[in-house]
């Protein structure tokens, strides 16, 4: 063994985290190294004083000063997801909602409307929804795409709206309100 | 103001075994916002608590202050504690991270202290500061300074190991550090103090042989 791979084994040695194996080559190291005792010496030494560090004694008034701030302190309640069950009719247009999102998707998509057998560009559903695309385009790509953008993102916010339920659609309607400029 | 001072105690002692075993009975009334189960469970940690805080950062009052944020954190937070790590150590963890927080803190307003006081010259004079504690102080209050000048995470791996004798993993767990990072923080704690002890007897050697 050499000396620099002694230290490391040295400070796992003071930590009882040496094998039975490591232990004894370590030790047989020690014996003819005198630089290595000596390290181990300082470092045990070291250790000693370390341990003669005594526990400071908390300010006497530390439990009542705590105690007096959880008084007024209300903890954190987690959040109930009880209290996120839908209701029937909520769940009902939650899956509208989210069928009409899901087919505007598929419809937007040539390579996924191909392989349907519906909206395929041949049924009513699909020809109308086609039609209605090509007649907005006309009137200016850009625009008709930021509309649809926005029409998704609504479709999303009102899933969630729907989903989470009566109070916490309130609060966010008062949040909502209390943010707009002019009221 | 009050001064610290030792109890005479050692760290691990604080806590009898038993009363570890009621712990979980205390921990799920205080879940329910029973105030006085927590108002036990401050009582029965306080005190490691606050050397834990006051060891990252050696200053008496700052500590009690520290001490008071992080039992106050662990009550607003207990709902959210599932009881994956002991309570203890879900502690523990949250005062390390509230004293962390404030060391960050100290350094930031350190900075903004220099930045103010950048025309106003340091004296020097460490090497008869060191001197004259060379004279006074034993060699155990040396490296009790040597501890107290530490970089806070090394110090505070050698409190957690030597004063409360927490096992690598115990460590790793409240620092939320790898084993690996906390055994290279101990050796090299541990390093510190023996340069320091090394040196010390370097220079004893170079006094007796008169120069």
């Amino acid at each position: 063994m050499r000396c620099s791979e002694a230290g490391r084994q040295l400070q796992l040695y003071i930590d009882d985290r040496l094998s039975l194996q490591e232990v004894t080559a370590l030790e047989a190291h020690l014996t003819g190294c005198i630089d290595c005792q000596e390290e181990l010496f300082l470092l045990e030494e070291a250790v000693g004083y370390v341990r003669t560090f005594r526990m400071v004694a908390e300010p006497e008034d530390l439990t009542e000063r705590i105690m007096q701030r959880v008084a007024i302190t209300q903890q954190r309640r987690m959040p109930d997801f009880s209290l996120l069950r839908p209701t029937f009719a909520e769940l009902l247009v939650v899956v509208l909602l989210a069928t009409i999102t899901t087919l505007g998707v598929i419809l937007a998509q040539p390579s996924v409307r191909a392989v349907l057998p519906f909206a395929n560009g041949h049924d009513a559903v699909s020809l109308f929804f086609l039609n209605s695309l090509h007649q907005l385009l006309s009137y200016g790509v850009s625009a008709v795409i930021l509309a649809l953008w926005v029409i998704g993102a609504l479709l999303g916010v009102f899933i969630t709206l729907v989903l989470v339920g009566e109070d916490v659609r309130s609060e966010w309607f008062k949040a909502m309100m209390d943010r707009l400029p002019v009221r | 103001m009050q001064t610290p001072h030792s109890l005479g105690i050692p760290l691990t002692s604080a806590i009898s075994s038993s009363a570890e075993q009621d712990d979980a009975l205390l921990v799920a009334a205080s879940k329910r916002g029973d105030q006085e189960a927590f108002a036990l469970l401050v009582q029965r940690y306080q005190r490691r608590v606050f050397n834990l805080v006051f060891g990252m950062l050696q200053q008496y009052e700052e500590a009690s202050e520290i001490t008071q944020e992080a039992f106050l954190a662990a009550w607003q937070g207990l709902p959210a504690f599932r009881g994956e790590a002991r309570f203890s150590t879900w502690l523990h963890r949250i005062a390390y991270n509230c004293a962390l927080k404030q060391l960050e803190q100290r350094r930031r307003d350190k900075a903004l202290q220099a930045a103010m006081e950048a025309e106003r010259l340091v004296g020097g004079g460490g090497e008869r500061h060191a001197d004259a504690i060379i004279e006074s102080h034993a060699r155990q209050a040396l490296v009790h300074e040597q501890l107290s000048q530490l970089p806070a995470k090394y110090r505070i791996v050698l409190i957690l190991r030597h004063l409360q004798e927490m096992t690598y993993e115990e460590m790793a767990e409240i620092l939320t550090m790898p084993i690996g990072t906390i055994k290279t923080h101990l050796f090299r704690a541990r390093n510190l103090l023996k340069e320091r002890l090394e040196a010390i007897d370097r220079e004893i050697t170079a006094r007796t042989r008169g120069y």
